[in-house]
């Protein structure tokens, strides 16, 4: 109950994995535009969630799509916790794999 | 004072939205006042055609624009235009039911019951025309968070384009520059041609998309999940009010408003890229969108016209979007919108512009593609 009165984080950590950077994401922040902010080279071409360019596994912790992403995402994607960064809000800290060599 | 000025430039279009809807419950010829409104913005427009501004931000580098009163706005707008829908009906019941004249007061407001067939036609205008406009929110919450997808998806289902939604994120931001964008109008192609080519393939590709995604799903074409069908569902109620409110002539008066705010719709889409060419697959650059962003354009428009930034940066809030050198009309939507009318006199208007584009922003492979559309200059 009393959770209801405990105030929230105005930001979340997302730990990414191989490089093991972590950046620090304002609450409403979109996963991508955080992580370009702290000058990591995140591959990115629409950023509206068209195309795909900025997928990443969220591998641990919760998050908010702010778009449908089974219109980019395949089955199986969707299924292994693929998320479109360019449209992911964090809801809590979270483990991201992303490949940035792409 | 400066938030303050920043936030309520952007309310001209609710504000004139409301002016439109009394206009039409006052009756009488103030039924033509979104009209009015309309001209009197095209001369505004025009004459402000000089001033350009920047986008504003602090000595942090925050805007001053406040997210919470913008969103609250937009979202305000879906009932604005839906009551917009409901007043203009029950003008229609009054004509159809041919209700005597009288002089009502309602809090306050002075009323005319009936309507004329001349001022009945002023409504449909004004409607319409108002109507029409609701894209420019359409547009901004299409890009938002997913209640302002759907919210974006029933203030363009008003006009019976509900797949404008899905095919502006999925389709024209994709693919914008290049033949497989039906809302980028080529080189020699009017305005006319563009408005059923345009709205045409871009509901094609909402159906397709969703084709696609419920086979993935192994789902039926033929469900509530087809968004392409829950759009065009979307839009029954509004065929159902203006059939109950004035039968034949219902249907009539919405095909008009419809007509006129499809137009508009696809008028804007015409004015963003025309001419514009990308190659397949490339990054989509400033150079890619054409901005118009005087003065009375960028505040009405909610900075619609900053194509240039909104298309490399579509995350973007439109108050933070900026002049990034971008291919630019130099004049606002309204004066351009009425040279399209003309289409002889907008490619005369554009010509030196896309020689000019041609010659110094164009890759050698875009000016290849730009010489297939020599024959229309």
């Amino acid at each position: 109950m009393f959770s209801l009165f405990k105030k929230k984080p105005s930001s979340y950590s997302a730990t990414l994995s191989p490089s093991g950077k972590v950046i620090n994401v304002k609450k409403g922040e979109n996963l991508l535009t955080a992580a370009l902010s702290a000058g990591i080279k995140w591959p990115y071409k629409c950023r509206v969630g068209s195309c795909g360019t900025c997928k990443c596994k969220i591998t641990g912790g919760k998050i908010s799509p702010e778009i449908d992403f089974s219109y980019v995402l395949n089955f199986e994607e969707m299924n292994t916790g693929y998320a479109l960064a360019c449209q992911t809000v964090l809801k809590t800290d979270v483990k991201v794999t992303i490949n940035l060599k792409k | 004072m400066k938030t303050f000025y920043v936030n309520a430039r952007y309310l001209i279009v609710p504000v004139m939205t409301i002016a439109t809807i009394l206009g039409i419950f006052i009756g009488n010829t103030f039924a033509w006042l979104g009209v009015i409104l309309f001209g009197a913005n095209t001369i505004i427009d025009t004459l402000t055609r000089g001033i350009h501004l920047r986008a504003d931000f602090d000595d942090n580098g925050n805007s001053f624009g406040i997210k919470r009163l913008q969103y609250a706005v937009m979202y305000f707008m879906l009932p604005a235009f839906i009551f917009l829908q409901v007043i203009l009906a029950w003008r229609l019941y009054q004509y159809t039911a041919f209700i005597p004249f009288n002089d009502f007061s309602f809090f306050g407001i002075p009323y005319q019951d009936g309507i004329t067939g001349f001022n009945l036609i002023g409504s449909v205008l004004s409607a319409g025309l108002w109507a029409g406009l609701g894209i420019i929110y359409g547009h901004e919450l299409s890009h938002n968070r997913k209640e302002g997808f759907l919210t974006s998806r029933l203030i363009m289902a008003l006009s019976g384009a509900s797949h404008f939604t899905y095919a502006h994120v999925y389709n024209h931001h994709l693919d914008l520059g290049h033949e497989d964008d039906p809302a980028t109008a080529p080189r020699g192609r009017n305005v006319y041609t563009h408005a059923w080519l345009s709205h045409a393939g871009q509901s094609q590709y909402s159906y397709n998309l969703e084709k696609e995604k419920l086979q993935r799903q192994r789902k039926s074409f033929f469900s509530l999940s087809n968004k392409w069908i829950l759009g065009y569902l979307y839009s029954l109620p509004s065929i159902f009010l203006f059939v109950w409110a004035g039968g034949f002539l219902g249907v009539l008066s919405l095909i008009v408003v419809w007509s006129i705010s499809n137009f508009l719709l696809e008028a804007l889409n015409f004015m963003g890229h025309y001419g514009l060419i990308r190659e397949k697959g490339k990054p989509v650059e400033h150079r890619h969108s054409w901005d118009n962003d005087n003065l009375f354009t960028s505040w009405f428009f909610i900075e619609i016209g900053r194509q240039g930034d909104h298309h490399v940066r579509g995350e973007t809030y439109f108050w933070e979007l900026d002049d990034v050198d971008a291919p630019n009309y130099g004049i606002g939507y309204f004066s351009l919108f009425v040279l399209t009318l003309i289409p002889s006199l907008f490619r005369k208007f554009t010509q030196n512009l896309l020689d000019d584009w041609d010659r110094n922003k164009a890759t050698s492979a875009e000016r290849k593609i730009a010489n297939q559309f020599s024959n229309f200059s």
